[in-house]
């Protein structure tokens, strides 16, 4: 019963097609840069699926258009007219009837994949694992397959956002940092957090460091650079996408 | 007996006298460092302090002295006035609590009765601060009253209603008490409110005169508006702005036009926002206007704090006026006249190939906001803010907390109902590890940078400067630091535990020197 009055409100708002271009066009300005064009998914979740976790309905969907989800790193982007969210809503909506992407890889395989490649060394799924990189227990509802291909390939090409709970301002996460006491010990690790006049970084085995800039002879911020190695020379194009269809389905997406 | 009744009369007598805080006494705020009468420390809005006892050979032994955690959660922005041995400080979003400020025990708090619907839209419910007079304590508050406290007791000695918050009016600002005459500004035009600076009479609350930012049919200034735009035309003026005695002038900044982001429905200039007024402080009226942006499409405000100090350019003794716009220019202006002196450009900017004689930027076409997103520099809360600036007469160098952020501009549909926000776009912030900030100084007559220290990222706190040859700000991951007014040179930090987005102040009593800052919900006070 639920289904079908769900199935009769998309149909109807399918029906204005000017609505669904102007939310289209909203969309492309305001969410696409995240949520990639057609909400294909990216940086953020993707949108072109059936359920959305955290917007089930029309109204919790609007709650979220308004407001962001700032503790997960949504921001408001603007504020938005009744009429806009509409729009919004009805253009977000109608993307859960495209056909989602296929050629997908397997999921049981991209988990052996996973377990040979020694993914675990560095990040956590449910409880097991190496803490050097960020925890993919429910990475699935966080970014969309486009991002996670990327990150596997090319990790470098965007850096983590949005997975510690450090409200940091949106600073790069995992940031290399390679640093130089004025004794001439060098330290190599990722930055956990900083601010005008201090640094804290944590190393690859997992030893926290903590600097007053003050003390240091250098501190190179290795913007363009991961601590990640890139895969796109060690796995083949079925193994990413198995591992992409693999930490898709992290955290319950279907 | 007899002659003990008559000496505590007399000390009674004069206790009473010295705890007032008479007009004379604030104008000659310079020679009482030891005080902090109004906002800025001073009616020129320097925010320096001429006390010594800190200084850059002691600064890096400063300790806790007390620290007062708020009662009400929120944002802190006020600035805590002292006299005479208490502390006055306001709470988000509208308390007032006295303190003693020998120990940070509160002496009496006072909340107004705010509706649960209250309407603020544009800003957090921050309150910045109150004013002093004579033995009365003023509060602008949220729901748009300005209120009067018996400065010994909190009673509260008069209740103004400024205007009508279902409209979308309401007040963060810490008001300005002039000779007999309390100033106050506005906050709303993200609903499309119609801005005004008002004067109260300072003994019975009653209205003296009123100044609208945004001219009425007829009025001077009205041709810049198309159509009724001027109904909503924004223009707020929501930072306590500066006073010349002499001149008897009142100068305020003006805020953003109504809707913010999309210009359409308002063809022309939209005097007078984005602007800075020099106003007759008898009469309310307009003595000049210099407009920073005309039809401002960024929000854009110009309610930066004016500075007032005097200076030397091209050999002729002037009486100016800069601002540390938003928009990314650092402006001086005689402050007699209004005439544009100069224009310095201060962070990176994208919208402006720079600035005419006359004062008026020359924007670059394709800056405005746009559906699909514009990006321009400086960001929509500019290379500043309400924040302060600080002068130094020592130094003769302007300090400010300069912002390098964009923002990527959207222009949205314009949407007026009453009490609602009328924005009619928006922007997303660029910020992470490609935002940054510096404290700068500069020559404050020439706009010449003379040192810049670097912050991590964007804040929005101000800056202190003192005869200790010190310069006080905060950043947003809760770093209190010193730095050497010369140089720029980092003398002393210390981690507060949250972002400080308030202004730094410093008084003394029983002869040792103390600083001021609130971090997170709580003030701190430090000294040697």
């Amino acid at each position: 019963m639920f289904l079908s009055i769900l199935t009769v409100s998309l149909l109807a708002l399918a029906q204005n097609p000017i609505e669904l271009q102007q939310g289209k066009q909203l969309f492309e300005g305001l969410c696409a840069d995240c949520h990639g064009f057609e909400g294909t998914g990216g940086r953020a979740p993707s949108l072109n699926r059936p359920t959305l976790t955290r917007a089930q309905d029309d109204d919790s969907l609007r709650a979220i258009i308004r407001d962001g989800i700032p503790e997960r790193g949504m921001p408001r982007v603007r504020r938005t007219t009744d009429n806009e969210q509409r729009q919004l809503i009805a253009y977000v909506r109608s993307l859960s009837r495209a056909a989602p992407a296929s050629g997908v890889g397997d999921p049981q395989k991209g988990s052996a994949v996973y377990q040979r490649t020694g993914c675990s060394s560095c990040h956590v799924i449910k409880g097991e694992g190496g803490t050097v990189g960020p925890e993919l227990t429910i990475i699935g509802t966080q970014r969309g397959p486009d991002y996670l291909r990327q990150a596997i390939l090319d990790p470098a090409a965007a850096l983590p956002n949005g997975s510690q709970p450090v409200p940091s301002r949106n600073l790069d996460e995992f940031l290399p940092v390679r640093i130089m006491t004025r004794e001439g010990r060098e330290v190599r690790g990722a930055r956990i957090n900083e601010d005008t006049f201090t640094i804290q970084v944590r190393d690859s085995n997992g030893q926290l460091h903590s600097f007053r800039k003050a003390e240091l002879r250098q501190i190179e911020k290795e913007f363009g650079k991961s601590l990640m190695p890139a895969y796109k020379e060690r796995l083949s194009a079925s193994e990413v996408g198995d591992l992409v269809a693999y930490l898709s389905s992290l955290g319950g997406v279907k | 007996m007899k002659s003990v009744a008559v000496i505590s009369l007399i000390v009674l007598v004069a206790a009473s006298v010295s705890a007032q805080v008479p007009y004379r006494r604030i104008a000659a705020a310079d020679t009482d460092p030891s005080s902090w009468l109004t906002y800025s420390g001073n009616y020129q809005a320097q925010r320096f302090s001429a006390l010594t006892q800190i200084n850059r050979q002691n600064v890096g032994q400063l300790k806790t002295a007390w620290v007062y955690q708020m009662r009400n959660a929120g944002i802190v922005e006020t600035t805590p006035i002292v006299a005479d041995g208490i502390m006055y400080i306001t709470e988000p979003p509208s308390t007032v609590t006295a303190l003693d400020v020998r120990t940070g025990r509160p002496l009496w708090t006072y909340t107004p009765n705010i509706p649960p619907d209250v309407i603020i839209i544009g800003s957090p419910p921050v309150n910045r601060g109150v004013a002093v007079l004579d033995d009365l304590v003023y509060l602008a508050t949220v729901h748009t009253h300005l209120i009067a406290l018996d400065r010994r007791s909190g009673a509260v000695r008069w209740d103004t209603v400024v205007d009508d918050n279902k409209q979308g009016y309401y007040m963060t600002l810490a008001p300005m008490a002039i000779d007999g005459k309390i100033i106050i500004g506005i906050s709303g035009a993200e609903t499309g409110i119609r801005g005004f600076v008002d004067a109260y009479d300072a003994k019975t609350g009653k209205r003296v005169w009123r100044t609208y930012t945004v001219p009425a049919p007829g009025e001077p200034g009205s041709e810049t508006w198309g159509g009724d735009s001027w109904k909503n035309g924004g223009g707020s003026t929501w930072v306590t702005g500066a006073f010349d005695p002499a001149l008897n002038l009142i100068y305020w900044g003006t805020g953003n036009p109504g809707p913010d982001w999309n210009g359409d429905v308002r063809p022309g200039d939209n005097l007078y926002t984005c602007a800075l007024l020099a106003l007759d402080a008898n009469t309310g009226k307009i003595k000049w206007h210099f407009q920073f942006t005309p039809h401002d499409v960024h929000d854009w405000d110009a309610t930066e704090v004016p500075v007032l100090f005097d200076a030397t350019i091209n050999g002729r003794a002037r009486k100016l006026v800069a601002m540390a716009n938003r928009n990314a220019f650092y402006y001086v202006l005689d402050r007699e006249n209004g005439q544009f002196l100069s224009a310095t450009q201060y962070v990176k900017q994208t919208w402006a190939d720079g600035i005419d004689e006359k004062g008026r930027p020359k924007v670059k076409p394709g800056t405005e906001p746009s559906i699909e997103g514009t990006l321009v520099f400086p960001d929509i809360t500019g290379g500043a803010n309400w924040y302060s600036p600080s002068y130094s007469p020592q130094t003769k160098l302007f300090y400010h907390t300069a912002r390098e952020v964009a923002t990527t501009y959207y222009k949205g549909e314009p949407d007026y109902k009453p009490g609602t926000a009328y924005t009619a776009g928006g922007g997303r912030r660029m910020d992470g590890d490609v935002a940054f900030a510096a404290v700068k100084a500069w020559e404050a007559a020439t706009g010449k940078l003379r040192w810049e220290f670097k912050l991590l990222t964007p804040p929005m706190a101000g800056l202190l400067s003192t005869a200790g040859s010190l310069v006080f700000g905060g950043t947003e991951e809760g770093n209190f630091f010193a730095l050497d007014a010369e140089n720029g040179k980092p003398l002393w930090d210390l981690q507060l535990g949250a972002a400080i987005r308030s202004n730094p102040m410093s008084f003394a009593v029983d002869g040792k020197q103390f600083v001021a800052i609130p971090a997170g919900s709580a003030l701190f006070v430090f000294g040697l």
